[in-house]
């Protein structure tokens, strides 16, 4: 949340969030350089090695207690594709049902607790809807901020259901999942799901049937809904659109441009046996890269992390199969040059090298745009007509995020009805001593991927690249900066005391961690503004 | 009123998760019902101003009274105990910790990684990462055995990975509506209100386990038996209300299937997660369980199994949560 910071600078906590620092430099008024800079670190990575092959079920949730479904859902086809599985149907839906039940919570999770409370910040006080986005957003006490919150529950009540818990189950097992469900829990799951939907989506935030919003097609259809009906017009999101644009989120936050999607969801025929090579075409929600001008094929040989200006030991740059974990003190690696805990991944694409590239919602949908879907996969032109319409920006990248609640919800309800109880929900695997995995999926805040190599019965290697390290990950030995920092250099400030700017731009990438920005003034090396932005993963 | 400050520490904020699947109360309840007066806490919605800032500090020297310090996550001492590989505030985060548990009336750690050093504490423990007042089974951990909180408790430990909502949401209230009195704590310093039962009480697989009769498979196979046999399932050795007190409303990681892992216990996860130790019953010549449950010991336990599968009914052979 930005607040002004006069004082801010000579405060010996200057950075009150250790998770994400985000360190900006401006000179006359323009961010002339940026270091995101995570500062904790785990040593999960190190923690896998040696261990049991499916311990990576067990511990890679707990990387991240927001995404943890997601963490266990691709663990999970790591193995799959390392052992060689065979996937009942069943398992696929129940997997599918899952890491998308976890994405619908984190949705309004996400916009009320961590997202909208930015909207009420004194710096938008002059807005002329400004207290209305109070009545409505204030923390703990507005009347959108409570139900949504505590409603964002809900979806988790059917990850439960399957799963036993939300966060931290590992009922996704190599072979399938470990439920075998009863009528109950179909009927319950479809009933607590249509609850929400009608509570919270439809009523509150829509303001109108799912089928309705997903008639929108083109930027400009979203325009037009949200002024189409006084329902609409007065819904959550009809009123976000309007205000956001009032304050000016439809202009900033543009980014790197460049986007990635490992997809997720697969179609329970399609990938009976899950492979490397087949995963692409059995996705439901599409991969892919799109590099501005064209699309291309994901292919996870072409991933890369550089640890140049990583807190770890040496440089260069590892396909994760063949990925490092060894730590060195901060203090010593900032001598270095070297300034996050994130290591930075990088995507060979034909003719352009290793670059940079965004992940998340906006990603995804994007990624959705691309022609040629097979009669299973989702194609949805809406957000490829946003970016080269009006292109990238805060508000895009929010709606790109909410407009998949819409979509998830039918695909939820879809694959309930296709789970069939007397079939199977496992085949047991045969445990092979020996192998190498690559699993992903997309966890709310875009590509989540885990790459494992097993040797006589052990972890040999595991690497996990999450969205965050995508997105905040810093600069790659050629000193490209990472997409967060690529979307600060550059930005003007208007307003030296007040640079509400950085906030907006910061606020655009969804982060998976709480993030502090910090600007320092290029002549006097004097910190002056901080904010917290609000995101986690 | 009662004031609240939460910090995280080598954390992946799945408590904090956890705590926002809350009803009765929610977490909004929390704060316009019961006068939670949430000083900050890392992602839900607290402006970071100079008050929110001045808060801090003050409530670090003593200047503001701190009723309550909720810590999530483990407390990282490395790289060399110089605590560097989490910064806060620019200064490592062990250091706030230790100037705000001294200054709190109570001390709350919420999640295994608070209480007992959790995944991160797992070998090799790459972060040197400790729990407020044990590692793992040992005593001391970070503050020390012996340590009290100015109201003259030791750390209140709410385990799991993560905690359920009600045991933090409960303990909040009882605190904010003057029962501190009332939370007795057992020798692992957990509230024993929700601690003293097993995993296992209240299971829905309970009655295979009277009869020694086992799940065979996951998926499917989950439909009948018991998951303690071959599965690993540490239902009856672990202590926890899972199966009182339902997760997210509706289950609990044994009645979907699911083996419990012991995670409210200190040693989690098992052995160090070994080869061959995970989702399997470890056992003794190929049959017999290594661990028996809390009380029993081998020769008793197996002389009871043995009369168990001669009085185990039919139906106890047969599916029972079947479609």
């Amino acid at each position: 949340m930005a607040v002004k910071t006069k004082d801010l600078r000579i405060s010996p906590l200057g950075r009150v969030e250790g998770d994400l620092d985000l360190n900006v430099v401006v000179e006359d008024g323009v961010v002339v350089d940026a270091q995101a800079e995570a500062s904790m670190f785990r040593g999960f990575e190190i923690i896998l090695k040696g261990k049991d092959p499916q311990a990576g079920l067990i511990v890679t949730p707990r990387i991240c207690g927001i995404c943890g479904g997601s963490h266990l859902y691709k663990a999970a086809y790591a193995l799959d594709t390392a052992w060689q599985t065979e996937l009942p149907p069943n398992a696929t839906l129940i997997r599918n049902i899952a890491q998308a039940c976890e994405t619908l919570q984190s949705i309004p999770r996400w916009f009320y607790a961590l997202f909208a409370i930015d909207l009420v910040n004194k710096n938008y006080a002059k807005a002329k809807e400004y207290d209305e986005a109070v009545r409505r957003f204030a923390p703990f006490v507005g009347t959108s901020y409570e139900p949504g919150v505590t409603w964002s529950g809900k979806p988790v009540e059917v990850y439960a259901m399957f799963g036993g818990q939300w966060p931290h189950s590992s009922f996704m097992i190599p072979g399938g999942v470990m439920c075998g469900p009863t009528l109950s829990e179909i009927t319950r799951s479809i009933a607590i799901l249509d609850w929400w939907a009608d509570a919270w989506l439809e009523k509150q935030w829509l303001g109108c049937s799912i089928d309705r919003w997903l008639e929108n097609k083109t930027w400009q259809d979203v325009l037009d809904w949200a002024n189409e009906n006084e329902s609409q017009y007065n819904s959550d999101c009809g009123f976000f659109i309007r205000y956001a644009q009032e304050i000016g989120l439809d202009k900033l936050g543009q980014g790197a441009g460049a986007f990635l999607a490992t997809g997720t969801f697969f179609d329970p025929e399609l990938y009976a046996r899950p492979t490397i090579d087949g995963r692409n075409d059995a996705l439901i929600t599409r991969s892919g890269v799109y590099d501005g001008s064209g699309y291309h094929d994901f292919d996870h040989m072409r991933v890369s992390e550089d640890h140049t200006h990583s807190f770890f030991k040496g440089s260069g740059s590892l396909h994760p199969w063949d990925g490092v974990t060894d730590p060195i003190d901060p203090a010593d690696g900032h001598k270095q040059g070297k300034y996050s805990w994130a290591k930075s991944p990088r995507y060979n694409v034909n003719g352009k090298g290793y670059i940079p590239l965004e992940a998340g919602p906006l990603a995804r949908q994007v990624v959705a745009g691309r022609p040629g879907a097979a009669d299973h996969q989702d194609h949805d032109p809406l957000f490829l007509d946003a970016i080269q319409t009006v292109g990238p920006s805060v508000l895009v990248r929010v709606m790109g995020r909410m407009h998949e609640a819409a979509k998830y919800m039918k695909l939820v309800k879809g694959w309930l009805n296709d789970v069939n109880l007397h079939e199977k929900f496992y085949i047991k695997p045969a445990e092979l001593a020996d192998g190498r995995g690559f699993g992903s999926t997309e966890a709310a805040r875009g590509s989540l991927s885990d790459w494992i190599v097993l040797k006589d019965g052990k972890i040999e290697n595991y690497q996990v690249v999450t969205p965050t390290a995508w997105n905040i990950g810093p600069m790659d030995g050629k000193d490209v900066h990472g997409p967060m920092e690529q979307a600060f250099i550059g930005a003007t400030i208007e307003d030296m005391s007040d640079p509400v700017e950085m906030g907006h731009v910061a606020r655009s990438f969804d982060s998976c961690l709480v993030c502090t920005v910090h600007a320092y003034d290029r002549k006097t090396g004097k910190e002056m503004a901080q904010f917290r932005i609000g995101d986690i993963c | 009123m009662a004031s609240l400050l939460w910090f995280q520490g080598g954390a992946c904020s799945g408590n904090t998760m956890s705590f926002l699947n809350a009803e009765e109360p929610s977490a909004c309840d929390l704060v316009t019902d019961f006068g939670i007066d949430i000083l900050w806490h890392p992602s839900l919605g607290m402006e970071l101003g100079e008050q929110a800032q001045k808060i801090f500090w003050d409530c670090a020297k003593g200047e503001r009274p701190l009723d309550i310090f909720v810590f999530e996550g483990t407390v990282i001492m490395g790289p060399e105990n110089t605590g560097r590989f989490q910064m806060f505030a620019d200064r490592p985060m062990k250091d706030w910790v230790i100037d705000l548990c001294n200054q709190a009336s109570i001390v709350v750690a919420i999640g295994d990684c608070a209480c007992w050093g959790g995944i991160p504490a797992t070998a090799p423990n790459p972060t040197d990462s400790v729990g407020l007042q044990y590692l793992k089974k040992a005593k001391g951990g970070f503050l020390g055995d012996g340590w009290t909180s100015k109201a003259g408790l030791p750390v209140i430990n709410i385990p799991g990975c993560p905690a359920h909502p009600d045991w933090v949401t409960q303990i909040l209230v009882a605190v904010a509506s003057g029962r501190t009195g009332d939370i007795a704590l057992d020798e692992l310093q957990r509230p024993q209100t929700f601690f003293k039962s097993f995993t296992q009480t209240g299971c829905t697989r309970v009655q295979f386990f009277e009869y020694k009769q086992s799940t065979m498979e996951f998926g499917q196979g989950t439909r009948t038996g018991c998951l303690f046999y071959e599965f690993g399932c540490r239902g009856p050795v672990t202590r926890s209300p899972c199966n009182r007190i339902l997760w997210n409303r509706q289950s609990s990681k044994t009645r979907a299937g699911m083996p419990c892992t012991g995670c409210t216990e200190p040693e989690f996860p098992f052995f160090d997660l070994a080869p061959g130790t995970v989702f399997k019953t470890q056992k003794i010549s190929g049959s017999v369980p290594k661990e028996v449950p809390v009380g029993t010991d081998h020769v008793t336990y197996m002389a009871h199994a043995a009369a168990a599968r001669i009085a185990a009914p039919e139906w106890s052979k047969e599916d029972m949560f079947v479609v």
